[in-house]
């Protein structure tokens, strides 16, 4: 009993500062979306208002097709998984778990049932009877994951839920979040602040910033096609060149980027290039050579990556980031040539 | 020197109580025990008269109403104080806060004035009609119990504000996205998270009341002696020191078994110390 | 988080507030009353009352006794007190638990039962001078705040930025004073003035420790009223309540008013 979530062009304000502006979010039936960004980006904001804890200042929430915008929170009908678990520390496990079930006047037999499949399922049956002070994190965790699952909600929802949990048991848990979440197919929104973990778990991601979604799209597309600066730069497209076109051959274009600086793009590689464009390319997608045609680079601060050395570098077109190979280390103060490596590059239309 | 060092620098204050309270307060049990009459005859002089058994019983009557009330109000206030928005909030920990530290003359000298034959209550039921002659409101039970009520409502709400406010918001939004509606977040969530904080208000109301002195003596006098004002009268008036050691003694035994048991019950409830 | 509060809980929340302020109120109306008898709301306004506080000699002179008494008794409370709480912080490892008890136990000993004990064993047995006692007992009844207070902005003190001080070679006793202190200032001002009032309206310790000579502002209030029922105990205790206004200023502008809601 899943059901699609519609947030539309809502408006939301803490007092007098305005913290969402205009969101729009369309959340399928049975998909995962992440909510990523910085903190204060507007995407615990957005949880809020959807769980009922905040009332939007203009805008509307659909769950299913039904209005939810002045719904009290405890008739949404939503599983939260929350960032510190909030689980009652006056309850047992057990208890925990059957809350919600028992809110809906559900009690006895078909409770216990209900509860010791929902622990079984997340592998704390042994552990109903304690109270969530003796457990560790990762237990509080599925203990929350549980809670929220019990009532078999039309939405999912988690906040940061592995923001307390150390690396390896993160990776574990978003592995069983992402098959407890397929298994049920319930529609979530999932808030994180982590873009592997958002990548690796979601259908797909809206990356966030000032109250606004800059882009929403899958992981794929978000890595390799960021729409606009600011998402270039969150997944880590650290070198942003400003340039213009200033002669078109066929599938060649020579563009002109500061200091003078031309380079000559295949739009069989790139895609159809407009006039004014900023070329965005990771470190990897700006090899470090001393032979080839590129932007002519001084190097500065060579750093060890492990698979490459990457290098600060002095160039024309302003301060780049660029790597070169392991086979050949350069020093300070060495003229080289920086040349774009098409597969760790991308082409932003002006915004 | 430093692994001496917490002992040097908290000797002063420890011999300043050990010296002044716990001696001088030990001396004045023992003396109880040491009587020419032998061990046990102030107790029983104390438990064999009337006047005095009803006096104990009467000032546990009075400590218990005046701890359940204060409970209840103090709880119920301060819950709608925690749940108000920042600058009301302000306002109305202000508003405790200043009777809080106002005397307990002043404090006890105010309900004389509202109470009083002549006094503020009397003179506006005498003026609406709905009575014919001043009541009699002072040296009664129930006066005592208001002015006691007065005294540590602030209190209790205070402790309890603070209570309610170290309860994370997380879980009462968990309850009602589980689907709790707020009388149930109340019952189910909030009620016994407070539990324990609810017996350490209790307890400080309960100890402080059986233990008063200026509010009794003010608002029931003779005719609403409690052991506080016995013990006072035994001590200064009839010069009985014997029987002001024994009430002393009664009195210390009580409130220290009291807040002993209770921080013990308060310690267990408390799923928060985990 | 939709705040919603059931409107039975909010006129309840009302009148108790009411309950809690209504009566000071009164106290003040009846202090500014012309009339020779205590009565609201006011008839006539008058500071005569206050005029009169300072023409009875034993109001006068109890209010000097009682500031002495609050000064001498919080100063000791400090000076015993500071310490006290810096050892139970800093040397928490070293220090057995029930120490910090031993110094609460002054809250848990009933006030009666000092004052008496006080009196019997120590100003009758040793012939301590009465106003000795009286100082003693009021530096006993003070100690647990000042503890509780400075221990409470040491809990949020950096213990690393003394020895950080240490390490660039600043003697002990030096940091104590030239980092510590300056730290926890706002403590120990909060705490001077919450033993200072405390000690002002002390009744159930004093009682037992005045006489003839020596009496406090408290005490002589009590006295008063035995014999008179005029406005000027209402005039004391507004300046009392004056002085609780100061007090809630200064905690304010030190450690907040909610402290007292922790």
């Amino acid at each position: 009993m899943t059901q699609a979530l519609s947030i539309q062009s809502i408006t939301a304000h803490y007092g007098t500062t305005k913290v969402l502006e205009d969101l729009s979010l369309e959340v399928a039936e049975g998909e995962l979306v992440s909510l990523l960004g910085a903190s204060g980006c507007g995407k615990t904001t957005t949880l809020r208002l959807v769980a009922g804890f905040l009332e939007p200042t203009s805008g509307k929430i659909e769950l299913g097709g039904k209005d939810l915008t002045r719904l009290p929170a405890h008739q949404r009908n939503i599983g939260l998984v929350f960032q510190n678990y909030a689980l009652f520390p006056h309850l047992s496990v057990a208890d925990n778990v059957g809350f919600g079930l028992k809110q809906r006047g559900i009690s006895g037999d078909a409770k216990t049932k209900r509860v010791n499949a929902m622990l079984e399922r997340v592998g704390l049956a042994p552990f109903g009877d304690r109270l969530p002070g003796a457990l560790s994190g990762g237990q509080k965790q599925r203990v929350a994951l549980a809670r929220a699952l019990v009532i078999e909600p039309p939405l999912l929802m988690f906040d940061e839920p592995l923001s307390n949990l150390d690396a390896k048991l993160r990776v574990d848990m978003r592995v069983e979040i992402r098959q407890l979440q397929r298994a049920n197919g319930t529609t979530s929104v999932y808030v994180t602040h982590d873009q592997e973990e958002a990548f690796s778990i979601s259908d797909r991601v809206a990356i966030m910033h000032a109250g606004r979604i800059m882009q929403l799209d899958t992981p794929e597309t978000l890595y390799q096609r960021p729409a606009n600066a600011f998402v270039a730069r969150f997944v880590g497209f650290e070198n942003l060149i400003p340039m213009t076109v200033v002669a078109r051959g066929g599938a060649g274009v020579t563009a002109e980027a500061a200091g003078g600086v031309r380079l000559t793009l295949s739009q069989d590689q790139f895609g159809a290039i407009p006039d004014a464009f900023t070329l965005a390319c990771r470190a990897d997608g700006l090899a470090v050579t001393t032979s080839a045609d590129g932007i002519p680079a001084t190097l500065g601060l060579r750093t060890y990556l492990g698979r490459a050395y990457q290098y600060q570098c002095d160039t024309p077109a302003g301060h780049l980031t660029a790597n070169g190979p392991l086979t050949r280390p350069l020093e300070i103060g060495a003229a080289a040539k920086l040349v774009p490596v098409p597969e760790q590059c991308t082409i932003l239309a002006p915004e | 020197m430093k692994r001496f060092a917490g002992w040097t620098l908290s000797t002063p204050a420890t011999l300043l109580v050990v010296v002044f309270l716990i001696l001088p307060v030990l001396a004045t049990i023992v003396t109880t025990f040491a009587t020419a009459a032998g061990p046990f005859a102030p107790y029983l002089g104390f438990f064999g008269s009337g006047f005095r058994r009803t006096v104990l019983w009467r000032t546990i009557q009075v400590s218990l109403a005046t701890t359940a009330i204060s409970v209840i109000i103090g709880f119920l206030t301060a819950y709608v104080v925690s749940r108000s928005p920042g600058w009301l909030k302000s306002i109305l920990i202000i508003a405790a806060v200043f009777p809080l530290l106002t005397g307990v003359v002043v404090r006890s000298f105010a309900w004389l004035i509202i109470l009083g034959k002549n006094g503020i209550l009397n003179s506006a039921l005498l003026s609406t009609g709905l009575i014919a002659e001043p009541l009699s409101m002072l040296y009664t039970q129930g006066a005592v119990i208001t002015a006691m009520v007065y005294l540590f409502v602030p209190l209790m709400v205070l402790t309890l504000v603070g209570v309610l406010e170290a309860i994370p918001d997380d879980l009462l939004q968990a309850s009602a996205s589980l689907g709790a509606r707020p009388s149930a977040t109340f019952m189910q969530v909030i009620l016994p998270l407070a539990v324990p904080g609810l017996i350490v208000g209790a307890v400080l109301v309960f100890t402080g009341s059986f233990t008063a002195y200026a509010t009794p003596q003010l608002l029931g006098g003779e005719a609403q002696m409690v052991m506080g004002t016995l013990m006072y009268q035994q001590a200064m008036v009839t010069f009985d020191w014997v029987s002001a050691s024994t009430i002393a003694a009664i009195m210390v035994v009580i409130t220290i078994a009291i807040v002993l048991l209770m921080t013990r019950v308060a310690r267990r409830l408390n799923p928060m110390a985990t | 988080m939709t705040r919603s509060i059931h409107p039975v809980l909010i006129a309840l929340t009302v009148l108790v507030f009411i309950f809690l302020v209504g009566p000071l109120v009164i106290v003040l109306g009846a202090a500014l009353s012309d009339t020779s008898y205590l009565t609201f709301p006011p008839q006539g306004l008058s500071l005569r009352w206050f005029e009169n506080i300072f023409e009875i000699e034993a109001f006068r002179r109890t209010i000097v006794t009682s500031l002495e008494i609050a000064f001498l008794s919080t100063g000791i409370a400090l000076v015993v007190g500071v310490p006290a709480a810096y050892a139970l912080n800093r040397y928490r490892i070293q220090l057995p638990g029930w120490l910090s008890t031993l110094f609460i136990l002054p809250v848990l000993v009933p006030e009666l039962v000092l004052g008496f004990s006080l009196l019997k064993n120590v100003a009758t047995q040793f012939h301590a001078p009465i106003f000795v006692s009286l100082v003693l007992g009021h530096s006993l009844l003070v100690l647990p705040y000042v503890v509780r207070v400075i221990s409470a902005s040491l809990a949020a003190f950096d213990f690393s930025i003394e020895e950080a001080a240490i390490s660039l070679g600043s003697p002990r006793l030096k940091t104590f004073f030239t980092i510590l202190l300056p730290n926890v200032r706002s403590g120990v001002i909060a705490a001077f003035i919450l033993a200072f009032i405390t000690s002002i309206n002390d009744v159930s310790i004093s009682i037992f420790l005045t006489g003839p000579g020596i009496s406090t502002l408290p005490i002589q209030i009590l006295a008063h009223m035995e014999q008179f029922f005029d406005p000027t105990v209402a005039s004391v205790s507004v300046l009392l309540m004056g002085l609780t206004v100061a007090v809630m200023a200064a905690v304010e502008r030190t450690l907040g008013l909610t402290f007292f809601a922790k």
